[in-house]
């Protein structure tokens, strides 16, 4: 398949191993810890896990998994919003289906599905769209979750309904962006990352000039990363050369897809119809400043949190999870103090846990689930 | 196509980028409208727990109530926020506000920083508290500690060595409790159940000053007898 098979030549992936292997004892003597880089998008962690891509990595360098799962940080405040709209008699909740099994503090999507709720599973937003047109005597949600990426989809698909005059379609914002995200993690005073794997597909929109900041700024570089495992391995060893020649720079490695200053249309239809929040919760992680989108007051008649009275979102309080100890790299994953206790996969409080490719997840599935010393 | 097409619509997400406060207004609402929700929050989980929880309390000032009368002391922990409660815990029995109360001994084991240096330093931040219970503590006295999420190994270990020395164990966790209240070594144990580390440290605080009036008023009967050691 083109784009694709090219992209996971095994031949090609042991060269690339082979150079990063090389690069990474070239940086060895200059090290007084493992070399930390973090993939901030969980579809990179899904590719790390899928090829078993960390295990091929020298004991020099060892990858962060990020947050970037937008379900997975989904706080637990929020799911209980989705499953309260979705049990109104009126209404047919409309939704990702990767979103359907995220637990509220009491039930999922999935079981106030099974309790009798309209929900259903849908590709796009334009798919909800239409059930709203098939069904006018029906209020038809659609949880908006996502990064930069989807935002643009839901942002058409308001506009396009604005455009047919359609009034029984609101969209349920939950979109968070990764920027924010990312400065807030630099922020930390004991951040330890060494580099960054960028989220392409978020880069495909934005571009790459939002992440400047990030090597100008902190001194740390950073590579747009595609998503197959050829993608990855060049990324890392482009980091590492970064780093062994005393660099930080923000560099391109998915330029197949993403374009230096992003995707104008996409642009400029989501910050029409959307605005910055002044805080969003992740879960796990606390308030972000400035990292979730609402719709604009001129869409209210789109907008499921003004349709419906959505309670406003406050900032979020500290949780017993440690999520953020271990995305900075400060702490791994059973340090955690209510690793494997109260947070397990099946009860997950943090956002490392939702998901089987968060970092707690993975290490609480294959047995790491005993304290061990660092 | 050029960068400045695109700028105006990455300041309009990022604003960070370009240090503008967009909204200061819509700021405002939103954060006093944050403050209005976590007020009522905060009342809540109080109502919640004293609902649950006042017998439990009684039974814990009469536990801490026997400490002192047999002339034992109480000693206190935590970590964090949890330390800082365990030292107001101390200063509310050692220094009472009001009159006709007498003082009482109640000692913060996290006082004496070159003691918790050294036994962090040369054997592990886990035997803060068990080192100094083993040079201070004595049968009789009583344990209080305070974890937002019950899993503290510091003080799991030093209320595994309150029970070798026979001294009566207390505690306040939240969350579901967590070791402390799994593990059966803390005879007095309550729960806030909440996952705010915040809300659970708010009903803390209240509980202690109710804890000291409780134990106050239930030592009246002996007052004038309770002698220090």
């Amino acid at each position: 398949m083109k784009f694709v098979d090219e992209f996971r030549d095994k031949d090609k992936a042991k060269s690339l191993i082979k150079s990063i292997k090389a690069i990474a004892k070239n940086i060895a003597p200059r090290q007084t810890k493992p070399l930390q880089i973090m993939e901030f998008c969980g579809g990179h962690t899904h590719t790390i896990f899928r090829y078993g891509i960390e295990q091929m990595l020298p004991d020099n360098i060892e990858m962060v998994h990020g947050p970037g799962c937008p379900v997975c940080v989904l706080p637990m405040g929020r799911v209980d919003d989705c499953v309260a709209l979705a049990e109104r008699p009126e209404v047919i909740f409309t939704t990702f289906g990767d979103a359907m099994r995220v637990p509220g503090s009491k039930k999922s999507l999935l079981q106030a599905k099974a309790d009798g709720a309209d929900i259903r599973m849908t590709y796009s937003p334009m798919d909800a769209l239409n059930l709203a047109r098939k069904n006018p005597d029906k209020e038809v949600i659609f949880f908006g979750l996502g990064f930069e990426t989807t935002m643009p989809s839901s942002a058409f698909t308001v506009l396009e309904a604005e455009r047919e005059g359609i009034t029984n379609f609101s969209l349920f914002c939950n979109h968070i962006t990764t920027v924010p995200t990312i400065k807030a993690v630099l922020d930390s005073p004991d951040m330890k990352l060494d580099g960054f794997l960028a989220p392409g597909h978020v880069a495909m929109v934005i571009g790459e000039r939002p992440f400047d900041f990030i090597a100008e700024d902190y001194d740390k570089p950073l590579v747009i990363t595609g998503f197959e495992p050829l993608d990855i391995l060049q990324s890392l060893w482009m980091v590492l050369k970064q780093i062994d020649e005393n660099r930080s720079e923000v560099e391109n490695q998915y330029t197949r897809i993403v374009q230096p200053n992003g995707n104008t249309p996409a642009l400029a239809a989501l910050t029409k119809v959307f605005e910055v929040r002044e805080f969003f919760e992740w879960r796990g992680l606390g308030s972000i400043d400035h990292s979730g989108v609402r719709m604009k007051a001129e869409y209210a008649a789109f907008d499921a949190e003004k349709k419906f009275s959505v309670a406003n979102i406050k900032i979020a309080d500290p949780k017993s999870c440690q999520c953020g100890e271990v995305v900075k790299g400060v702490i791994k994953p059973w340090d955690c103090k209510i690793f494997g206790t109260k947070c397990t996969p099946e009860t997950p409080m943090g956002a490392l846990m939702v998901s089987s490719e968060g970092a707690c997840a993975a290490y609480y599935n294959n047995g790491y689930d005993k304290k061990k010393s660092a | 196509m050029s960068d400045h097409e695109n700028s105006q619509p990455l300041m309009d997400l990022y604003p960070f980028l370009h240090q503008k406060k967009e909204k200061p207004l819509q700021e405002k609402l939103a954060l006093l409208d944050s403050i209005k929700q976590k007020s009522s929050q905060s009342i809540a989980v109080k109502e919640a727990f004293y609902e649950n929880n006042s017998e439990a309390l009684l039974a814990m000032a009469q536990g801490v109530a026997d400490v002192y009368q047999s002339n034992g002391r109480m000693l206190a922990m935590g970590n964090g926020g949890s330390s800082c409660d365990a030292a107001h815990f101390c200063v509310e029995f050692q220094h009472p506000v009001t009159a006709g109360r007498p003082a009482l001994p109640a000692i913060n084991l996290l006082s004496d920083m070159a003691v918790t240096s050294a036994v962090a330093n040369d054997v592990g931040f886990k035997h803060i508290y068990v080192r100094q219970l083993c040079a201070h503590g004595q049968q009789g006295d009583g344990l209080m500690g305070f974890s937002t999420s019950g899993n503290s190994d510091n003080l799991i270990a030093a209320y595994g060595k309150a029970k070798e020395l026979g001294i009566t164990t207390f505690g306040f966790a939240g969350g579901d409790g967590g070791e402390m209240k799994s593990s059966g070594l803390v005879d007095h144990c309550l729960v806030v159940d909440s996952d705010s580390i915040h809300r659970v440290q708010e009903v803390h605080v209240s509980c202690y000053h109710i804890l000291w009036d409780l134990t106050h008023t239930l030592l009246a009967d002996t007052r004038g007898k309770v002698t220090k050691k």
